[in-house]
């Protein structure tokens, strides 16, 4: 092994991980501010993928043009299961309750997918897919940069919303404690709705960058999701800073360690990262011990 | 002859949370430009009412009226917009956000940058406080001091009816001093001011008003002063007789 390899990796882990950062980011925004934990979001990664590969290949757009169709695309999806779903769940069994329902939303998305696209995998195609360059010997493969420069942008969108526009302050309070927010005129049931929409919308980029990066159908969600609530987890429950670092710690530590050592010990890395941190902050790096007791 | 609406007023309230009823026909006025203060036992329903009063529960039967409009089934939105604030019994400031933030958030349905800035300007002169620690976290303050900031960012709405939720809860006898002489304030600048309190001796003292409430109902009624003498009620809810105080004393 020499320093290249390991640049490389390291490389590797901070443009993936980024995509995973901004997957992670929108599961954590829906929890920090509904207490749902939506194990629907990789399948609606993948639902995103799929909506990039259906624009692609039946109409011939471009993979990052059909972002703007697919990203609104999923923001009103995200509202209707909101809005269909989220709504009525109540009382201190919410959180508990949302797995269940999320799980069969996205059963109803998976048995769906597999009936339109059938079970067989397929990956997005396009020129640039396939194309890289080298600074150094390190190797740029220029998906995955565009998927880095794609999540900074979306990620920074999502900063500059919540710290300096006003719904963002309505957000951040009603993220904190929602019976406050709502005694200061804050319309916390729009603000869950808009968020789970917003939640939901990330995961058409993170879709289409998975997608260009991954073979996939509908079963791989399964992967997706276990990853994604791990991120979470470690990031903090709710904590969106805590969801970004987590989500490029997971893939760097899993791509250093791979390359250091052996790729068989690659994933389980993260997951002693994972606990190790559990066992120190059960509450993970930034979440907040006592934040859904009340 | 037409009568004048009255300025609150609790009719037959049921409320609950689905376990059963916690008020059980509550009845009531609150007159305008005073300070009512309903003291009782714990589980008696105290903070529900007040909790009916801010839209946080819906009454299952009743009407709760305020300058002529049923508070009944409105937003806490909708109601607040009417001019009802309610500070809650546990501390609501935001913790991750500013002094400044969370007092402003106290003006969130006012649009107007400009009328924002007077009041804050105006809030910061009557609170200290908020000029002092303006920058830092509200989650950084004692539980004093937030408290005083949660009376400021009350007032930024300029409410006609300030609902306080048990606010001595935690405080050292100092820091409650100061409280009381808040509400004092609060009161003498036109706010119209309802109160529950566990503290009762010292409510009563300050209060124009005092309701009773024992099991979801109205057990008495009548003049803060009134309230605090009659001797069953000290018996039974102040910790022991007005009389026995008077001798102690």
């Amino acid at each position: 092994m020499n320093a290249i390899a390991l640049l490389n990796a390291a490389k590797d882990g901070i443009l993936t991980g980024s995509v995973y950062a901004l997957m992670a980011t929108g599961l954590t925004l829906i929890f920090g501010v509904m207490d749902i934990i939506n194990v629907a979001q990789g399948i609606l990664v993948i639902l995103g993928a799929y909506l990039s590969y259906a624009l692609s290949v039946h109409l011939g757009i471009d993979l990052f043009v059909g972002l703007l169709i697919t990203i609104p695309t999923l923001f009103v999806v995200g509202v209707v299961i909101e809005r269909v779903f989220m709504a009525r769940l109540k009382g201190p069994e919410k959180t508990a309750m949302s797995i269940l329902v999320t799980y069969a939303v996205s059963l109803l998305i998976e048995g769906t997918l597999n009936t339109v696209f059938s079970v067989n995998v397929v990956q997005l195609q396009a020129s640039y897919v396939t194309r890289s360059f080298s600074i150094g010997g390190v190797h740029f493969g220029f998906i995955y940069v565009a998927g880095f420069v794609m999540a900074a942008v979306l990620l920074s969108a999502l900063y500059f919303m919540l710290y300096r526009t006003r719904f963002g302050v309505s957000v951040r309070a009603s993220l904190a404690d929602q019976t406050s927010a709502a005694l200061v005129g804050i319309d916390v049931r729009r603000v869950s709705t808009i968020c789970f929409g917003i939640g939901v919308a990330v995961t058409a980029a993170g879709g289409m960058i998975y997608g260009s990066t991954n073979a996939f159908n509908a079963s791989t969600s399964y992967d997706l999701i276990s990853r994604l609530l791990t991120i979470i987890v470690l990031g903090g429950m709710g904590s969106l800073g805590g969801a970004m670092l987590a989500g490029v710690s997971m893939v760097f530590i899993g791509d250093v360690v791979g390359t250091v050592w052996s790729p068989v010990w690659s994933t389980m890395s993260y997951f002693v990262v994972l606990v190790v941190v559990l066992l120190v902050r059960p509450q993970g790096l930034f979440g907040k011990q006592s934040a859904r007791v009340a | 002859m037409a009568e004048t609406a009255p300025f609150l007023r609790f009719t037959n309230v049921v409320a609950g949370y689905g376990g059963g009823d916690v008020l059980k026909g509550v009845q009531f006025d609150v007159p305008q430009g005073g300070v009512t203060c309903i003291v009782g036992p714990n589980g008696s329903g105290k903070s529900t009412l007040l909790k009916t009063v801010s839209g946080l529960v819906k009454p299952r039967l009743g009407e709760i009226w305020f300058k002529g409009e049923n508070l009944v089934g409105q937003t806490p939105r909708q109601i607040l917009r009417l001019g009802v604030v309610q500070v809650p019994q546990h501390h609501s400031l935001f913790r991750e956000m500013t002094v400044d933030e969370n007092v402003e958030l106290g003006a969130f349905l006012v649009k107007d940058r400009k009328v924002i800035a007077e009041r804050m300007a105006a809030i910061r002169e009557m609170f200290p406080i908020v000029a002092e620690r303006a920058s830092d976290k509200a989650g950084s303050l004692s539980g004093g001091q937030q408290r005083l900031v949660e009376f400021a960012r009350c007032l930024m709405l300029e409410p006609d009816l300030v609902v306080l939720d048990e606010p001595s809860m935690g405080l050292d006898p100092k820091t409650l001093r100061s409280m009381f002489a808040t509400i004092k304030m609060m009161n003498s600048m036109g706010r119209t001011v309802l109160l529950v309190e566990q503290n009762a001796r010292q409510a009563l003292k300050l209060s124009h008003t005092g309701i009773v409430l024992e099991n979801g109902r109205v057990r008495l009624s009548g003049s803060g002063i009134d309230v605090l003498n009659n001797p069953e009620i000290g018996a039974l809810y102040l910790g022991g007789s007005i009389e026995e105080t008077k001798h102690a004393s």
